[in-house]
């Protein structure tokens, strides 16, 4: 009888594989990125290692010794006392106990402070209560201690900003108003994010983590870029943080350019250089999970996409892995043995500076 | 030119997003005589499907996509006096589209109805974040063959689920297929719930409601 290996599927169920098949995926999902991405295959040795650790009989897996990489936290300490639906366990307790829970129980080698929003934007009206907190908090940290927000642009849309919203003018075919209300928002959101992390910085801010740049498309990530570029010219030691909010940036614009680069249809392997040109000095890289495929599809394809990012990329690379991205399933607690061994697979093949 | 090269033009003037080239081929295309269905199938529906994998592929982007739409329903319009009753030229269907109650995502629905409308089905676009009774309202409204969902949260997974029970308690279910799609999705939850299909992406989903609505 042949023997079958546990796996989970994209959207989290038990399956079982034999060796065959999880080659098999393993291979499918690598070639996906390479066309996609036009970036090299993993060699022999590395599938051979990516089988051994899927397959590897132990629930949990961790990396070899001497290869631990740090652990960057983002989402701020909603993790903790977010209870709204959202990936919160709802704990009540005040941010500060959760930023040093991070610290001094979880073991986060950084930490950031965010808002219970979690954007940008609705920042701005609280922004005093927040660098009063910043400040109480760096009076108690020893680890570097980032302001961590999502840039967020759809929320300078109606109905919730100024600018009329690209999707409904889009349903009208009116698309050169559908790119200027675009880069209106982008212009607002730069200054937006700037201002922020002018009075953060100010408090005692370690620097900023920008969480899931392009969610709101290609005009997300210029707005991102740019306030990158502008924040490194007037803070030189700032330590500044891009993570990407999916694999692919989204052409909702379709021709917004950084550096002479359009943003649109970006890469991992592609995002990184363009991160760093403005200033970043840590960049996130994201690949999606395909829920109709299994872990070994998944994984084949994440490390092929982060591999060729980190190769790439003149900055330390520090991977998203969770819900949804990185090989892991798409489950709001994700299952601890696709988490342990995406992540091994990531540092030991990928190569990844950190997660 | 050739009859190939004639249809070649058209298909190309939409992959390049251009609506004034699209209407002058198709223009071109009536005045040499060539069947309007021909001119749809083999011109306008070959130039969407083609914009469709170049955007699946990240080539092409949503403006290119809205642009797209736009070139093949000005090329329907110019053949819509020679279209046949029936066949290619009728609207082959009504869909209500739309995000669900607690899901505020939006671009991945608006790529579903731009391809829906490429293809020739009447899409009414609810928008995100709809209340359920909403869908049926305007699914009623409209004499809809189908609603389509999106859900891009597991949070709001489950409406889908919900609105495949409230079409059944208002006795709607026979008359209304039901597609559903949005990163959680996948075919096993389609089937648990009752959907009538699931669609992975934007092609995909022209693919099955084709196949739902047309070779019935």
């Amino acid at each position: 009888m042949t023997t079958e290996h546990m796996l989970r599927m994209g959207d989290g169920k038990r399956v079982y594989l034999t060796k065959e098949q999880i080659l098999t995926d393993l291979r499918d999902g690598m070639a996906d990125a390479v066309d996609l991405g036009d970036i090299p295959e993993l060699s022999g040795d590395e599938l051979d290692k990516l089988m051994d650790i899927i397959t590897m009989p132990s629930r949990m897996v961790g990396v070899e010794a001497g290869m631990e990489v740090p652990v960057t936290h983002d989402i701020g300490t909603i993790r903790l006392d977010g209870d709204q639906g959202n990936s919160g366990v709802g704990i009540p307790s005040s941010r500060l106990v959760g930023c040093m829970v991070h610290e001094r129980a979880f073991g986060a080698d950084t930490m950031e402070l965010g808002h219970i929003d979690y954007s940008f934007k609705p920042v701005k009206p609280v922004i005093a209560q927040e660098m009063q907190t910043m400040e109480v908090c760096q009076q108690n940290m020893v680890i570097p201690l980032l302001y961590g927000a999502m840039p967020n642009m759809g929320l300078y849309y109606t109905p919730d900003g100024p600018f009329e919203n690209p999707g409904d003018l889009m349903k009208a075919f009116k698309i050169q108003e559908a790119r200027e209300s675009m880069e209106h928002a982008a212009k607002h959101l730069t200054r937006d994010m700037v201002w922020i992390m002018q009075r953060m910085m100010a408090s005692g801010s370690d620097g900023v983590n920008f969480d899931t740049t392009g969610a709101a498309g290609d005009g997300d990530m210029y707005a991102t870029l740019h306030a990158v570029e502008n924040l490194r010219k007037q803070y030189p030691e700032m330590y500044i943080e891009v993570g990407m909010a999916g694999e692919l940036v989204l052409g909702l614009h379709g021709e917004m350019t950084y550096d002479g680069t359009v943003l649109a249809g970006l890469w991992p392997h592609q995002q990184a250089p363009l991160a760093a040109k403005a200033g970043a000095n840590l960049f996130g890289p994201v690949v999606n999970t395909n829920t109709s495929k299994s872990f070994a599809w998944n994984l084949g394809r994440a490390v092929t996409f982060i591999k060729a990012a980190v190769k790439a990329s003149p900055i330390p690379c520090h991977v998203n892995m969770g819900m949804g991205v990185g090989g892991i399933p798409m489950l709001e607690t994700p299952t601890i043995d696709a988490v342990s061994r995406a992540s091994k697979a990531m540092v030991e093949i990928a190569n990844v500076d950190g997660i | 030119m050739s009859k190939g090269e004639i249809l070649q033009a058209i298909s190309d003037a939409i992959v390049s997003c251009d609506v004034n080239a699209t209407e002058a081929a198709v223009e071109r295309a009536k005045k040499e005589g060539i069947e309007a269905a021909e001119i749809i199938e083999k011109g306008l529906a070959s130039g969407v499907n083609e914009v469709g994998i170049l955007f699946e592929r990240g080539s092409l982007f949503l403006s290119h996509l809205i642009l797209a739409v736009d070139a093949m329903e000005r090329g329907i319009m110019i053949l819509e006096s020679d279209l046949p009753a029936t066949g290619l030229g009728r609207k082959p269907g009504v869909i209500v589209n739309g995000s669900v109650e607690g899901d505020a995502h939006d671009i991945g629905k608006i790529i579903v109805s731009g391809m829906l409308r490429a293809s020739g089905f009447t899409v009414h676009d609810l928008g995100r974040n709809v209340p359920l009774q909403d869908f049926i309202d305007k699914a009623k409204e409209t004499h809809a063959d189908l609603i389509s969902l999106s859900a891009l949260t597991t949070i709001s997974l489950n409406r889908q689920y919900e609105l495949i029970n409230m079409l059944k308690e208002q006795d709607l279910r026979d008359k209304i297929k039901v597609m559903v799609g949005g990163a959680p999705a996948t075919q096993e939850w389609a089937d648990r719930i009752g959907a009538d299909c699931y669609a992975k992406n934007a092609v995909e989903a022209v693919e099955k409601v084709k196949e739902l609505l047309l070779l019935k």
